[in-house]
């Protein structure tokens, strides 16, 4: 059984990876099995998703390779004089 | 606290994207973040010698940008910069007109609503970040902002997968926190 049935830090552990998209099938099924008998971890999972989508809903704009190979360059440079 | 120690090296693969979402937020033009972030990287290495080691690298890196945020907006509200502003606007149209009226979001717009609420949950997301532990900031921009694979960061850090994990949900927890009270209560 204890295949089967996690404690809750393992639950919430489970419910973060799986806004990376990063949980297999069996730890799916044991991470909603845990849900469905624990209205703490059903509430956190419902608050993560919404921070996912939060998160997902911002604009993240990262410097590009060529941009940081530029700012790279000259860092080196001045670092050698 | 133990002492902090400089590492220019690092410092673009560490802290560039982070730095570079700051600026752009704030001026909103991306060359010009990117020269700020450079200048700031710059000016880090000028100044190394007067970090004392009480703040995180990151800490230290972000005032001295806000410092060079500050002039650049100095230098364009000074009477030079506003001509340069004026004739690259000129230059860009062909036509004269009001800057204010032409240029200036129009607030009734619902998408400039959407675009105000993006921002302030980005700034209050950002100064949420920087409260993090170094490392949980670190590894929590690397896998949500930068997308990098979980393998790339544990090598990076020499941590395992169930580390990296432990570390990205404590570092989930803790914002979550101090969004409800930064963000979620002011709303």
């Amino acid at each position: 059984m204890s295949r089967f049935f996690i404690n809750c830090d393992q639950a919430s552990i489970l419910s973060t990876r799986e806004q990376y998209g990063d949980l297999n099938p069996k730890e799916a099924f044991r991470h909603k099995l845990h849900r469905g008998h624990c209205i703490g971890c059903r509430s956190f999972h419902k608050n993560n998703q919404r921070f996912q989508r939060k998160l997902k809903g911002l604009k993240w704009i990262a410097l590009t390779i060529a941009q940081k190979q530029s700012i790279k360059k000259c860092l080196t440079e001045a670092m050698s004089k | 606290m133990p002492e902090v120690k400089l590492i220019p090296e690092k410092w673009v693969d560490r802290y560039g994207d982070y730095l570079f979402n700051f600026t752009i937020s704030r001026v909103n033009d991306p060359i010009m973040a990117q020269d700020l972030v450079s200048e700031t990287f710059l000016a880090g290495l000028k100044s190394a010698h007067r970090f004392k080691g009480n703040s995180t690298e990151r800490t230290w890196l972000i005032s001295i940008l806000k410092r060079k945020i500050i002039d650049y907006y100095r230098k364009i509200n000074s009477n030079k910069g506003k001509a340069e502003v004026r004739m690259s606007y000129l230059s860009s149209s062909d036509q004269e007109g009001d800057w204010m009226e032409e240029q200036a979001a129009d607030l009734r717009n619902p998408n400039v609503e959407d675009m105000i609420e993006q921002r302030e949950l980005g700034d209050a997301l950002e100064e949420c970040i920087a409260c993090l532990p170094e490392r949980y900031a670190t590894i929590f921009v690397q896998k949500t902002i930068d997308n990098l694979e979980t393998e790339t960061i544990c090598k990076e850090h020499n941590i395992t997968a169930s580390n990296l994990w432990v570390i990205i949900h404590r570092a989930r927890v803790q914002l979550m926190e101090c969004l409800n009270n930064k963000w979620h209560k002011n709303s």
